[in-house]
C-alpha cells in the first residue's frame, strides 16, 4: 500500500478535474455537474482514507514522503517547485478536507436544487477544495501561498454567490480583503524566512529544510520573530481571530453549505494549519508562542460571548467558530502542538454537522433567525438528533470528540511554564461555559417550546440528512484516536508528529523552569507526571507508554486522562446547561435575557465596535479621502507641473518672441530701415537740383575750410 | 530557420509592417473592408513568422544573441544596422506581433470616428515596426531611431481617433515623451564619447563592464533614468499616461498598455544597467522608492476613479511599478520578475483596454456611476470576462499577473551588490509597502466589480439591447485569455526562456 502514498498528488488533481468538467460540461449533465463533483471527491476520499491508514500504522515519527519537480526557474540559479509532502498532518488533513468536502457536495445536490448558478455552484466546490488540498499537500511555502490565495478566491466567490443584493457584496468584498490583508504577512513572512535558506539548496521555500534548520538553530531569531510573527498575521486575518475576525460572520452570506465546508470545517482551519506546518520555526521564539498564545485567548472568550446575543442560527455558530478557531491558536501558543490540530480535526467534523443541520432548520423555515423556529424536535426529528449531536460535541460533554480535544487544550495550558498556559486554561475553561450556555440556548430556542414558523416545517430529504448522520458519528468517534481510551502506540498524537518535531526543543525553556511548569501541571493519571530533567522535546511521541510525559516533554505524548480537568469540564457544562434551561427551556425568544443585559448587551451587539472601527477609520480614509488626495495630487499638482512647465515654455517662447524677437532684434532690423529712411527723407531735400543753391553751399564750403585751415595754424 | 544564419528572417518580420503599411497606401481610400482585411493578413503574416522565428529559436542558447543582422550603416559615425533576439527580447517581440495582429482583428468591426481605416491602420502597421524594433536593436542609434519612430504613429492615432479631449492629450504625450528623450540621447552621445567614439554597439559597451568612472556614470544614468522613467511611467512622471490612455482609441490604448511602456523598463534592462553599472547601483535604493510610491499612489488614484477607462490607466502605474521594484532590486531575480512583469501586464492590461473600449461601445459611456452595475445579468459572459481579468491584474495566484509581483517582492529581500548591506532596511520596507500595494489593488477592482458587474441594471438600461460578447471580440480575445492563464500555470514559458539571457546580461551588472 506505499504506492499510495505517492499517488497523493490525485487527491487535489481529483478535484480539479472535476471542477474543469463541470465547468465544461456541467450544464449537460442529468445531475447539471453535481455527479461529476460527488465522484471526484468519493474517489479522493477513499486514497485519503488509504493515505491515513499508511501515515496512521507507520512506525512513528514517520519519514514524510516528499516528491517535487522543479516548476520554473526563478533566477539566480533559484527555482520555483511544484511538489507534496505527505506525512500524517497532511493525511489528517486529507481526511478533513474530503470527508467533509464529499458530504457538503451529497448534501448540496438537494439543499441547492432549483437555485440559479447551480452548475457554478458545483464547479466552486470542487475549485475549493482543490485549492485547500494544495496548500495542505504543499512542500513549500510559495505552493502554500498559492492555495492560500486560491482558496481566499473560491471563498470570495461562494460569500457573493447571490450578488444580486448588495450585503452579500459587500460580505464578500470584505472577506476577500480582510483576509488579503492578512496575505500581506504571508508574503513578507515567506519572503522573509526565505533568505537564510538561500544557501541551502536551488529552492528557498521547501518547508521540511526551513523546519530542520529552524530546528538545528540556523535561523537567527530576528528571522524568525518577523517572518513568523508576519506569518501569524496571516493567520489571523485567515483563521478568524480578533480583530480581523470581522469577516466570518459576514460571510454567513452565502448559501449554507459553503458556511459549513469553508468557513467552518477547512478553510478557516488553514491558519492553524500553516502554523503547524512550520510548528518547529514558531517554536524557537517564547515572544511568537506568546502572541500567538494571547490572541487566541482573547478570541476564544470574547468571540463566544457575541455568540450569546445573536438571533441569526448561523451567526451564533459563525462566532462559535472564531471562538474555537481561538482555542486551537491558543494550544499552537502554548506548545500544544497536537492539541491545536487535533481540535482542529474534531471541530471540523462537528461544525460542519452543525452548519449543516442550521441549513436544513433555514431550508424548512425559510429563515435564518431563531425566533421563527421553535418546537422544530418535532417536524425534524434526523436533525433535531443529529444536531444535539453536534452541540455536545462543540459544548464538551464527557466522551465527545470536543471533549476529549477541549481537554487537551486545557491541559497543554497547564503544563506550558509560562503565565499564558494558565491564561490558557482558566480563560478556555470559563469560555467552555459560554460555549455550553449559548449551545444550550440555540437547541433550546430552536426544538423546545412553540412553532413560530411562518412555513410548515418537514424533514429534509435523503441527500441532506445522511451526510447529517455520518457527521453525527464522528462527532463522536472522531475525538476517540486521540483519547486515552484509545490504548495504543499508534495514536492521534504519534499520527500527526512529525520527525523534526520530535528532535526539536523550545530554545528559551531553562531546565529548572521546566520542573516547575509541570509541577503546576496538576496530577496526570497515566503515565505518571515525574517529569525528569532533560530537554524540552516539543513533542515526546517516541516516549513509551508507562513513561509517559518523561523527558520534561511539554506536550503530553500517549493521551492520558486529567481527573481534574475532566471534573471541571463536566461541572461547567452542567452548570451551563442547567442555567439555560432554567431562561430557555419554554423556548420564549422574546424573554431572552442576553438581550436585557444593558451597556453589556450594546457592546455585544455591536460586536465590541471592531466593524465600525474598521470601515470608519480604515476603509472611508483609505477609499475616500486618500483615494481623493492622491487623484487630486495627481491632477492638480503633478499634472500642475508638468502643465506649468509646458505653460512657461510657451510662455518663454512668446516672450522671446514678443520682446526679444520683435521689439529688439527685429526692432534693431527695422530701426536701421527706418532710419536710413528718415535720414534719406531729410538729405534728399539737400538734392534739389538748384544750380546756384549748389554754388552758394559749395562757396560757403570754400570759407569754412581756409577758416579752419588758417585757424589750424 | 538556422537562428545563426537567418538574420534575414528577423529583418523581414521587422519591415514587414513597415512595408505593408506601404501597400495599404495603395488600396483606394472607398474600399474600406478589404482595406481592414489586408490589414489582418498583414499583421497575421507577420505574427507566423515571428511564430517561426521563435519555433526556430535556440532555447538552449538564450543568452546569446540569435538571427543576427550586423552591418555598417552610417559609417561616418561609426552607427551600425545592428539587430538581434536573445531570451530577453524574444518574449517582448513575440508579444509585440501578438497584440498587434489582435488589434487588426478587432478593428474588422470597431474603429471609431472618423472611421478611415487607411490611416488609422497604416499608422498601426508603422507603429508596430517601431515597437518591435526597439525591441531587437543592438545599436544605440538604431535603438534611438526605433524609440522616437513609435512616437509619431501614436501622437496621430490619439489626435485624430480618440476622444474629446484628444488634441491636448496627443500633444501631452508627444512632447513629454520627446522631451524625456532629449536627456536620453544626450546621454547615449556622453556614453559614445566617454568609450572612445568608436561604437554604438550595446553588446560591446555592455562588456565592457561599466562606461566610464563613477561620477560620468551616475550622470549618464540620470539621464537615460529620465528619458525611461517618463516612458514607464515611474511616479512622478505618470501623469501623461491617464490622459492619452483615456482620449486614446481602444487599439491605441492597447498597443500603449501593451507594449509601449514596455520599452522604458526593457531599455532600463537593456541599456541603463549593463552600461552603466555603477549608476545603477547609486539609482536604485531611490528607483526603489520611487517604485514603491507609484504602487501605492497609483492604487489610491485607482480608488477615486468614475471612469472604467481613466482607472485601469492608473492601475498601470501600480503595476509598472512592481516591475520597477524588480529593477531595483539588482539582482537576477528582480530582472527575471520585471521582464516577466511586464508580459502579465501587457497581456492582462491589454486585456483590461479592449473590454473597456468594447463596455464603451455598448454603453456609450465609461462613467462607473451611469452604467450602475447588473452587467452579469446583461451581459453575462462579458460579465465573466471581466471578473476573469480584473482577478488576473490583482495578481491571483495561477494567473500571469502574481509571478511579476510575487518575484519582485522576492527578489527586492535581498538586493544585488553592496546594496544588502547598505539599504537592507530600506529594501524591506519596500518589500512590506509593495504588499500593502496588493490589498489596495484587490480593493479597487473589486469595487469596480462591484460597482459594474454586480446588481441588478438600472433603469435606464434594463430594456436597452446590450450585446453579449460578440464573435469578433471572442476571436481578439481568446488568445489573451488563454494566455493569462498559461502564463500563472507554466511560469516556465517566460521565465524559462529569460533566465540565461538574464544571467548574461547581470553578469556585467554584478561582475
Amino acid at each position: 500500500m506505499d504506492w499510495m502514498l505517492d499517488y497523493a498528488w490525485l487527491v487535489p488533481a481529483l478535484p480539479l478535474l472535476s471542477a474543469a468538467l463541470i465547468a465544461a460540461f456541467g450544464k449537460l449533465m442529468p445531475g447539471k455537474g453535481s455527479e461529476l463533483g460527488v465522484l471526484s471527491l468519493a474517489v479522493a476520499f477513499l486514497l485519503s482514507v488509504g493515505i491515513a491508514w499508511e501515515t496512521f500504522t507507520a512506525p512513528a515519527p514517520m519519514e514524510p514522503v516528499e516528491h517535487a519537480f522543479e516548476w520554473s526557474p526563478l533566477g539566480g540559479g533559484f527555482v520555483i517547485e511544484l511538489g507534496m509532502l505527505v506525512d500524517g498532518l497532511t493525511a489528517m488533513m486529507f481526511l478533513l478536507v474530503t470527508l467533509v468536502s464529499l458530504m457538503v457536495h451529497i448534501y448540496s445536490r438537494e439543499y441547492m436544487q432549483g437555485e440559479p448558478r447551480f452548475t457554478f455552484f458545483f464547479a466552486m466546490l470542487s475549485l475549493f477544495t482543490f485549492s485547500m488540498l494544495l496548500l495542505v499537500i504543499a512542500n513549500n511555502t510559495l505552493q502554500a501561498i498559492i492555495g492560500w490565495e486560491l482558496v481566499g478566491l473560491c471563498s470570495f466567490l461562494l460569500i457573493g454567490f447571490y450578488w444580486e443584493k448588495k450585503p452579500n457584496q459587500d460580505a464578500a468584498n470584505k472577506a476577500f480583503l480582510v483576509t488579503k490583508f492578512g496575505d500581506v504577512g504571508l508574503i513578507v513572512g515567506v519572503i522573509v524566512l526565505s533568505v537564510p535558506m538561500f544557501g541551502a539548496s536551488g529552492s528557498p521555500f521547501n518547508i521540511l529544510e526551513l523546519n530542520q534548520a529552524a530546528a538545528d538553530g540556523a535561523i537567527g531569531q530576528g528571522t524568525i520573530v518577523l517572518g513568523m510573527l508576519m506569518i501569524f498575521l496571516a493567520c489571523v486575518s485567515k483563521s478568524g481571530q480578533m480583530p480581523l475576525h470581522v469577516w466570518l460572520p459576514d460571510a454567513m452570506a452565502g448559501p449554507t453549505p459553503v458556511s459549513a465546508l469553508i468557513h467552518a470545517a477547512t478553510m478557516v482551519t488553514a491558519g492553524i494549519f500553516l502554523l503547524a506546518r512550520l510548528y518547529p520555526v514558531m517554536a524557537q521564539s517564547l515572544l511568537v508562542m506568546s502572541v500567538v498564545a494571547v490572541v487566541g485567548v482573547i478570541t476564544l472568550f470574547f468571540a463566544g460571548l457575541v455568540a450569546l446575543v445573536q438571533d441569526d442560527l448561523k451567526k451564533v455558530l459563525a462566532y462559535s467558530t472564531v471562538s474555537q478557531l481561538g482555542y486551537m491558536m491558543a494550544a499552537l501558543g502554548v506548545g500544544g502542538y497536537t492539541a491545536g490540530i487535533f481540535h482542529l480535526f474534531t471541530h471540523g467534523f462537528f461544525k460542519a454537522l452543525l452548519f449543516l443541520g442550521a441549513g436544513s432548520l433555514i431550508h424548512a423555515v425559510h429563515s435564518n433567525n431563531m425566533s421563527d423556529m421553535g418546537a422544530m424536535r418535532k417536524a425534524m426529528p434526523h436533525t433535531f438528533w443529529t444536531f444535539i449531536v453536534g452541540s455536545i460535541a462543540l459544548a464538551g460533554f464527557p466522551l465527545t470528540a470536543g471533549f476529549f480535544s477541549k481537554d487537551e487544550v486545557l491541559v497543554a495550558g497547564q503544563y506550558w511554564p509560562y503565565a499564558t498556559g494558565g491564561l490558557v486554561f482558566w480563560v478556555g475553561l470559563a469560555a467552555a461555559f459560554v460555549t455550553a450556555f449559548y449551545m444550550a440556548r440555540v437547541c433550546f430556542l430552536v426544538f423546545w417550546g412553540e412553532s413560530r414558523s411562518h412555513h410548515p416545517p418537514h424533514e429534509s430529504g435523503r441527500q441532506m440528512v445522511a451526510p447529517l448522520v455520518v457527521l453525527a458519528i464522528l462527532s463522536i468517534a472522531s475525538g476517540y484516536i486521540g483519547s486515552p481510551v484509545w490504548d495504543d502506540d499508534n495514536n492521534f498524537g504519534t499520527w500527526t508528529a512529525t520527525p523534526v518535531l520530535a528532535e526539536a526543543d523550545y530554545p528559551f525553556v531553562a531546565d529548572d523552569e521546566l520542573g516547575t511548569g509541570l509541577q503546576g501541571g496538576g496530577e496526570v493519571l497515566a503515565g505518571g507526571a515525574q517529569g525528569q530533567a532533560g530537554s524540552a522535546s516539543v513533542l515526546a511521541v517516541e516516549g513509551e507508554e508507562g513513561e509517559g510525559l518523561g523527558a520534561g516533554s511539554i506536550l503530553h505524548g500517549p493521551p492520558s486522562w486529567h481527573l481534574d480537568v475532566l471534573l471541571m469540564a463536566l461541572a461547567v457544562f452542567l452548570a451551563a446547561v442547567a442555567l439555560a434551561w432554567r431562561i430557555y427551556g419554554r423556548g420564549k425568544p422574546e424573554e431572552d435575557p442576553t438581550l436585557n443585559m444593558g451597556p453589556l448587551t450594546t457592546v455585544l451587539v455591536n460586536k465590541y465596535g471592531f466593524d465600525d472601527f474598521g470601515y470608519r477609520y480604515i476603509v472611508v480614509p483609505v477609499r475616500d479621502h486618500a483615494a481623493r488626495w492622491a487623484s487630486w495630487s495627481s491632477n492638480v499638482v503633478l499634472d500642475g507641473i508638468v502643465a506649468g512647465a509646458g505653460k512657461l515654455t510657451r510662455d518663454a517662447a512668446m516672450t522671446t518672441y514678443r520682446v526679444l524677437d520683435q521689439k529688439v532684434i527685429d526692432g534693431g532690423v527695422n530701426g536701421a530701415a527706418f532710419s536710413a529712411a528718415w535720414w534719406s527723407e531729410r538729405l534728399k531735400r539737400v538734392q534739389s537740383g538748384d544750380v546756384q543753391r549748389y554754388a552758394a553751399v559749395l562757396v560757403a564750403g570754400v570759407i569754412v575750410l581756409v577758416v579752419v585751415f588758417a585757424a589750424a595754424r | 530557420m538556422d537562428p545563426q544564419t537567418a538574420g534575414w528572417a528577423l529583418v523581414v518580420a521587422l519591415f514587414l509592417p513597415l512595408a505593408g503599411a506601404g501597400l495599404l497606401a495603395l488600396i483606394p481610400a472607398r474600399l474600406d473592408q478589404q482595406i481592414r482585411r489586408a490589414a489582418v493578413v498583414i499583421t497575421g503574416v507577420s505574427f507566423a513568422l515571428v511564430a517561426a522565428i521563435t519555433a526556430a529559436f535556440d532555447f538552449g542558447d538564450a543568452g546569446t544573441l540569435q538571427f543576427v543582422t550586423d552591418v555598417s550603416w552610417i559609417s561616418a559615425i561609426d552607427a551600425n544596422f545592428h539587430v538581434a533576439i536573445d531570451g530577453i527580447s524574444l518574449p517582448l517581440f513575440f508579444l509585440t506581433y501578438l497584440l498587434t495582429f489582435l488589434c487588426a482583428i478587432y478593428t474588422l468591426s470597431n474603429l471609431p470616428a472618423p472611421g478611415k481605416p487607411k490611416g488609422f491602420l497604416g499608422l498601426m502597421l508603422l507603429l508596430q515596426t517601431g515597437m518591435a524594433g526597439t525591441f531587437v536593436a543592438f545599436d544605440l542609434i538604431l535603438f534611438f531611431i526605433f524609440w522616437e519612430l513609435v512616437l509619431v504613429p501614436m501622437f496621430f492615432m490619439i489626435g485624430m481617433w480618440g476622444g474629446p479631449r484628444r488634441e491636448y492629450a496627443s500633444v501631452k504625450f508627444f512632447l513629454y515623451t520627446l522631451f524625456a528623450s532629449i536627456f536620453m540621447l544626450v546621454a547615449f552621445l556622453a556614453i559614445y564619447f566617454q568609450a572612445g567614439a568608436e561604437t554604438w554597439s550595446i553588446p560591446e559597451l555592455s562588456a565592457a563592464a561599466g562606461v566610464g568612472g563613477t561620477t560620468f556614470q551616475t550622470w549618464a544614468f540620470l539621464g537615460i533614468f529620465f528619458g525611461f522613467a517618463v516612458k514607464v511611467p515611474m511616479w512622478p512622471f505618470h501623469t501623461w499616461l491617464p490622459d492619452a490612455h483615456t482620449e486614446a482609441p481602444t487599439v491605441g490604448s492597447v498597443l500603449l498598455a501593451g507594449v509601449l511602456l514596455k520599452m522604458g523598463t526593457y531599455g532600463f534592462i537593456r541599456i541603463a544597467l549593463p552600461i552603466l553599472p555603477e549608476g545603477a547601483m547609486r539609482f536604485a535604493p531611490m528607483i526603489g522608492v520611487l517604485a514603491v510610491i507609484g504602487i501605492i499612489y497609483g492604487s489610491l488614484c485607482c480608488l477615486a476613479q468614475t471612469d472604467v477607462k481613466r482607472l485601469i490607466a492608473f492601475s498601470s502605474v501600480g503595476h509598472m511599478g512592481f516591475v520597477m521594484l524588480g529593477i531595483a532590486a539588482m539582482n537576477e531575480a528582480g530582472i527575471q520578475a520585471a521582464l516577466f512583469g511586464n508580459i502579465a501586464h501587457g497581456v492582462i492590461t491589454g486585456m483590461l483596454f479592449f473590454l473597456a473600449g468594447s463596455m464603451h461601445e455598448r454603453y456609450h459611456t465609461r462613467e462607473i456611476g451611469v452604467i450602475g452595475g447588473g452587467m452579469l445579468v446583461k451581459m453575462p459572459k462579458y460579465g465573466v470576462l471581466l471578473t476573469y481579468v480584473a482577478v488576473a491584474s490583482l495578481g491571483l495566484p495561477g494567473l500571469a499577473g502574481f509571478w511579476g509581483e510575487f518575484a519582485a517582492m522576492w527578489a527586492a529581500i535581498s538586493p544585488g551588490g553592496d546594496l544588502g548591506d547598505a539599504y537592507g532596511g530600506l529594501y524591506l520596507g519596500l518589500v512590506i509597502f509593495a504588499a500593502i500595494g496588493t490589498v489596495l489593488t484587490a480593493g479597487y477592482f473589486l469595487w469596480l466589480l462591484q460597482r459594474v458587474n454586480l446588481g441588478q441594471p438600472p433603469a435606464r438600461w434594463a430594456d436597452e439591447p446590450l450585446d453579449d460578447v460578440l464573435r469578433i471580440e471572442w476571436v481578439s480575445w481568446v488568445p489573451l485569455l488563454l494566455l493569462i492563464l498559461a502564463l500563472g500555470v507554466f511560469p516556465r514559458l517566460v521565465f524559462g526562456v529569460q533566465d540565461a539571457a538574464v544571467t548574461n546580461l547581470m553578469s556585467f551588472v554584478t561582475g
